[in-house]
């Protein structure tokens, strides 16, 4: 493995220290807090703690970026080209990303010239869950922060990229990993955990984000003990949700999944982190009636005691893997000259949901997708109305070794939108919103072994709805539930969206293109192929003047890990590892 | 393209130490890869690091017969089988790499043991109609495994059937048939009861630390508890198991479909041990009941 120490480490100094004369200042909580107005820098995951993902820059906008062009590309380098779904940071002349395989690089935001690289030395036979993939770091002070495969947070000197501290967070042996950015709010970062299905239970936690010290644990399973840390003792801080068994059958709780994979994003104004949570364990919701609460849940935490102040269910007693995980972005509009503090998420369950941030309480839902078949609807507090033909079958259908009721549930487990952020612009007040139209085939697979054991699987298999398309970038205003444009792509999305205020939206497909759309019409205003498929989140900043935009290009992440009719669709897309960065010629 | 060709060439003839290879390379190095899963009494284990069971011992066996050495490939458990051949049977594991020689071959076991003997399994096909199992050859039974419960005696006077479970704590390892048996038949009505733990031997130590009365799980895996336990107060159920889907499968062996000869070679060797009565030694070795595999026991008939 590559060690970067002695010599290379005093070159890179040399480098990051000669670049365009900038001087390199510390990041501190309110540069995180402004991010999103302070448009020389990007230092949060989603262009500021709400993850909006929009920018007030307009000099690239509907009329100039025509003649956008790219100024550099970057390689990731190596054999390691697996799924880059990172999006950049940048400060003071430097980019900072991840990329697959727990990598960090340092580039001159000039030049693209490389001037520190960390790779994350990872335990031999390490069987991560969740492929290999990174979505970015975070920064503090001087120091780089991300999460590993062996779900460990690394933080890095901002200049050497040399390992200042690094903390375990949950044990790789029994199923953790870590793939999300870490976030910051107020000097701690705050970070989730992914997990297979081997048992895991989900949980938040805070570290002090200069020594890596603890200060808080949330487990996201109802019945598990949250944890503080004060003056260095571990002192109990309330069961979550109260008390075990109330949602659960057995002693399932225990095991209960609900892995915070995707980190959050952090609300300023009710100071609340908005935390996700995928399914429930075991797979199959048969063998666990009930709620199952936290899971397939938006949890908001706050950030100084990890006490839940307030959760939202979209999927209760999941039974088709409708991970709950998707960011939940804060955003005010006017109801009658009356100022609303709401925040929306646009769920993998294919509904979208807008809810009031103080308090949880649902607003209203709508389908951001064509079909939705496993429920007939949302009922008035925002619970999902079934459609009981439409749950996976029961084990025990299947106990007679035959192959059990095949159900086809639209949308697929991978969702009406996946992990990729979708954004809220503030000048059209619409959510840009990356979404991809497939079903399912599932049944319980008899004919199924693990580790010498006769097994039940889930078999499944992804069917496109479509000839033409899966993923569609839909711009949906938040207050109708109306879809306003739409652009249907041939393959699944799979990348973030960028929103500017050039009226401009900009996301990446895995057929390779940066395309920028006219962010009131949708029509195409703007493409290029970065030559491998985007599955990043584009980014935007002003540097001497110019307006700069940049996006991670590498094709991969989930879909291409499953078969069926979808991968038709998606075998001739190439691998890759680059970063790409665009502006406008100097006039 | 020849400069590709000559590549290849040149990486296979390197590593040919790290990956499958066909059965004269295997002879000719001295040393035969056994691929066998890790920490998985009384199949393959460590015991004061020396690689240790039944699944090991075979190997053994098999190595000594071609007079070679073996070196055993351990393996972690991926979620499925298709997994684990995958990972180490036919392509390798995409975090099997090395930084400093980037055209290493993957560490491959040249044989797979513990994988189950179903032609069902081996024949499926996926949506398309393609074979899903097509890189492999599954070949070799050399047991039959079952599912089995063990109970506290001081707790139960015996499992009659499974119904005592709606009214007695049992523990079964996390996400596996047993687990899904005793969580959704019949209703449900066991699902209260029923425990859950990372292995059969932390569901067994339950058992002894009267956390529940009885543990279900593989034949072998239980026998061995009982074994090592030592306690007549553990005693083996007879209970059926109604309405469960597989209650018994075969286990053999896989290669990778490019080392078929290899597969066939093995395949004389273990149906040797089988026949000569050497394999139920083995088993008797480690206080496990063996029962022969179906394609032997339609021959006995």
């Amino acid at each position: 493995m590559k060690k970067f120490s002695g010599s290379f480490a005093v070159s890179a100094l040399v480098a990051a220290m000669s670049l365009s004369g900038v001087s390199q200042a510390n990041v501190t909580d309110k540069d995180i807090l402004q991010d999103q107005s302070t448009v020389e820098d990007v230092v949060s995951n989603g262009l500021g703690p709400r993850g909006q993902r929009y920018s007030p820059l307009d000099k690239i906008n509907t009329n100039t970026v025509k003649d956008m062009r790219p100024v550099w590309s970057f390689s990731f380098g190596g054999e390691k080209q697996r799924g880059q779904e990172s999006q950049p940071m940048v400060k003071d002349g430097v980019m900072y990303v991840t990329a697959s395989y727990s990598r960090v690089f340092a580039v001159d935001t000039k030049t693209g010239d490389e001037l520190w690289e960390y790779n994350a030395r990872l335990p031999d036979g390490i069987m991560p869950c969740c492929d290999v993939i990174n979505r970015g770091v975070a920064l503090y002070d001087d120091l780089v922060i991300f999460g590993t495969l062996d779900a460990k947070l690394v933080a890095l000197d901002a200049k050497t990229g040399k390992v200042k501290w690094k903390k375990t967070v949950a044990d790789y042996k029994e199923g953790y990993s870590i793939t999300a950015a870490p976030m910051i709010v107020n000097g701690k970062v705050i970070t989730g955990v992914s997990g297979g299905e081997f048992g895991i239970v989900g949980k938040a936690e805070a570290y002090d984000a200069k020594t890596g010290k603890i200060l808080w644990s949330r487990p996201t399973v109802e019945g598990h003990m949250g944890y503080i840390w004060k003056d260095g003792k571990k002192i109990e801080n309330g069961i979550s949700g109260g008390k075990p068994g109330q949602t659960w059958p057995g002693d399932l709780w225990k095991s209960g999944g609900a892995a915070t994979w995707l980190g959050g994003t952090y609300d300023p104004d009710t100071n609340s982190v908005f935390i996700g949570t995928g399914n429930p364990a075991p797979w199959n919701s048969h063998m666990r009636p009930g709620d199952n609460l936290f899971s397939s849940s938006r949890l908001a935490i706050d950030p100084d005691t990890g006490k839940i102040k307030w959760h939202f269910q979209t999927t209760p007693h999941d039974g088709w893997d409708y991970d709950g995980v998707n960011e939940l972005i804060a955003f005010d509009y006017k109801d009658g000259g009356k100022t609303v503090k709401a925040a929306a998420t646009a769920d993998r369950n294919g509904f979208m949901y807008v809810l009031n941030r103080t308090n949880g309480d649902f607003i209203r839902g709508f389908p951001f997708i064509d079909e939705i078949n496993w429920a007939k609807g949302l009922d008035k507090n925002g619970r999902p109305i079934y459609n009981d033909e439409m749950r996976p079958g029961n084990p025990s259908a299947s106990e007679d070794g035959k192959k059990g009721s095949s159900v086809h549930a639209v949308p697929a487990f991978l969702g009406g939108k996946n992990w990729m952020p979708m954004a809220y612009s503030q000048d059209t007040g619409l959510f840009y919103v990356p979404s991809n139209e497939w079903g399912m085939d599932i049944w319980n697979e008899p004919t199924a072994y693990k580790k010498g054991a006769a097994y039940l699987g889930a078999g499944f298999t992804i069917k496109p709805l479509s000839e033409d398309h899966i993923g569609v970038l839909r711009a949906m205003d938040p207050k109708t539930g109306k879809e306003v444009w739409r652009y249907q792509n041939f393959s699944p999305l799979w990348g973030g969206v960028l929103a500017t205020a050039g009226n401009l939206v900009f996301i990446g497909t895995p057929e390779g293109y940066l395309k920028g759309f006219d962010a009131k019409t949708g029509e195409v205003k703007y493409q290029f192929n970065t030559g491998s498929g985007i599955v990043g989140s584009p980014i935007t900043w002003e540097q001497d003047g110019e307006q700069f935009i940049s996006v991670v290009s590498g094709w991969g992440g989930a879909v291409p890990l499953w078969g069926g009719e979808v991968a038709k669709r998606i075998k001739h897309l190439n691998q890759g590892g680059s970063i790409w960065t665009f502006k406008l010629p100097k006039s | 393209m020849r400069i590709l060709l000559l590549l290849t060439v040149l990486t296979l003839s390197w590593a040919g130490a790290a990956q499958a290879r066909y059965y004269d390379d295997v002879i000719a190095s001295g040393v035969i890869h056994i691929g066998a899963y890790k920490d998985f009494p009384p199949y393959s284990f460590e015991k004061e690091g020396i690689p240790v069971g039944v699944d090991i011992e075979i190997g053994h066996r098999i190595a000594e017969a071609f007079g070679v050495k073996m070196e055993v490939h351990w393996i972690t458990p991926d979620e499925s089988l298709e997994d684990d051949l995958r990972n180490n049977v036919w392509k390798g594991h995409y975090l099997d790499k090395d930084e400093n020689d980037p055209l290493a071959a993957k560490h491959l076991a040249d044989v797979m043991m513990r994988v189950p003997y179903d032609r069902e399994y081996a024949f499926k096909r996926d949506d398309q109609g393609l074979l899903i199992n097509d890189q492999v050859v599954l070949f070799g039974p050399y047991q039959r495994e079952r599912w089995q419960v063990a109970f506290d005696s001081e707790k139960l006077d015996r499992v009659g059937t499974v119904a005592v479970f709606q009214y007695h704590p049992i523990g079964v390892e996390i996400d596996s048939l047993p687990d899904f048996y005793l969580t959704s038949a019949f209703g449900g009505r066991m699902r209260k009861n029923t425990h859950h733990y990372f292995s059969n031997s932390e569901a067994f130590a339950a058992m002894q630390a009267g956390e529940v009365d009885a543990v279900m799980g593989m034949r072998a895996e239980v026998d061995w508890q009982i074994g090592q336990a030592g306690n007549p107060r553990y005693k083996l159920a007879e209970n059926g198991f109604p309405t469960m889907g597989k209650q018994q499968w075969d286990i053999g062996m896989a290669v990778s479909q490019r080392y078929r000869q290899l597969g066939n070679e093995v395949d004389v060797v273990v149906e040797r041990l089988i026949r000569s009565g050497e394999i139920e030694k083995i088993y008797a070795r480690y206080n496990l009941r063996y029962e022969l595999p179906g394609l032997y026991q339609d021959v006995a008939q």
